[in-house]
């Protein structure tokens, strides 16, 4: 699967579902808060009717809990509509700070996954020429790998370094030691060529670090290859 | 009746707890794993409501844990995922399984089944 279109077509088909189940898992979790919210409030009314007083700071915290729910389900709609309109495009000039947010909020509705930070050292979001499904993808992979050795109670700190002039490095660090036996895989390695991104792993201050050009010849050839597949 | 209740999503259980306690079952909450094991080693349960997905431990890994401890529990799974795979399916298919969102009413009605099916 050396050809970048199938490697996208395939992995990226595994990846588009995965984030899919995992935002619904999430949804139908809102829904699940709201429909028992609703439930209890039926509860006090059909109490009330039978002659209980109904208090209301038990109506009030219901109505907050509601509304604060529709809230996380507004937010998940956002996030799964900024995600489906990642395939818009095959290349396109991202905003790199913005697309590992949204990378990292998609990977947060899993179950195993850690606490992130993300610190933004640089006031501007820098621009980078990229695939941005296949990049999601590949930044996806590398921070299941993360949480994989983490766990769920540990913490990772993504934070961005562009001192140099032709790219951004994306630094992912814990507190604690990173287990990364095994990575990068087969796929995370193909899905990074493709990129032109690079990948270094620093086991003795514990930090990875994924070097992402502006623009990469990689990134150039990639874009030539989709268009022609594309057309064909 | 009493059980317990495992689930990360705290607002929800709790929820659920309350609407149980209003209808006669005395249910207690617990949003880990772990605090369920401890749960179980201390206190008597006639039925555990677990999620399949939790962080930590699967809900499936969990009622081994529990069962080790108390052989006479019983099980519901409750998920807001589909089953992923066969295996789980295999696993879940002795024990009752209900999706999110859940109505109390059928949750109550398995509770009972479950009980009386030992």
């Amino acid at each position: 699967m050396d050809n970048a279109t199938n490697f996208i077509s395939i992995e990226g088909l595994k990846f588009f579902g995965k984030v899919n189940a995992s935002i619904s898992h999430e949804i139908k979790n809102i829904l699940a808060i709201i429909s028992e919210t609703a439930g209890f409030l039926h509860d006090l009314t059909d109490l009330a009717k039978q002659g209980e007083d109904l208090k209301l700071s038990l109506l009030e915290s219901c109505s907050e809990s509601i509304a604060e729910d529709i809230q996380r389900g507004f937010d998940t709609i956002k996030q799964m509509n900024q995600f489906a309109h990642s395939v818009d495009v095959p290349i396109k000039e991202i905003k790199i700070f913005e697309t590992v947010e949204l990378t990292v909020k998609l990977s947060n509705f899993l179950s195993f996954s850690s606490k992130v930070e993300i610190e933004n050292g640089d006031k501007e979001d820098k621009p980078v020429l990229t695939c941005p499904f296949l990049m999601e993808s590949l930044i996806y992979q590398i921070l299941l790998f993360v949480y994989e050795s983490t766990g769920p109670d540990g913490h990772v700190l993504i934070q961005f370094d562009s001192q140099k002039k032709d790219g951004t490095s994306l630094i992912i660090s814990t507190p604690t030691n990173f287990i990364l036996d095994g990575f990068p895989t087969p796929d995370i390695q193909r899905a990074a060529k493709f990129l032109g991104f690079e990948l270094n792993i620093n086991s003795s201050n514990q930090k990875l670090d994924i070097w992402v050009p502006y623009v990469s010849k990689e990134i150039v050839a990639l874009e030539k290859e989709l268009q022609i597949n594309l057309k064909s | 009746m009493k059980i317990i209740l495992v689930d990360d999503e705290q607002k929800f259980i709790n929820m659920l707890a309350k609407r149980l306690t209003m209808r006669g079952i005395q249910a207690d909450v617990v949003f880990t794993g772990r605090d369920a094991i401890n749960r179980v080693k201390d206190t008597a349960y006639d039925v555990a409501v677990l999620d399949v997905k939790m962080p930590g431990i699967s809900g499936i890994q969990l009622k081994k844990e529990l069962k080790s401890i108390d052989s006479d529990l019983k099980f519901i799974f409750v998920t807001g995922h589909g089953i992923a795979s066969r295996s789980e399916a295999n696993m879940i298919e002795e024990d009752l399984y209900l999706s999110k969102p859940l109505d109390i009413e059928t949750l109550i009605k398995k509770l009972n089944k479950i009980i009386k099916t030992g």
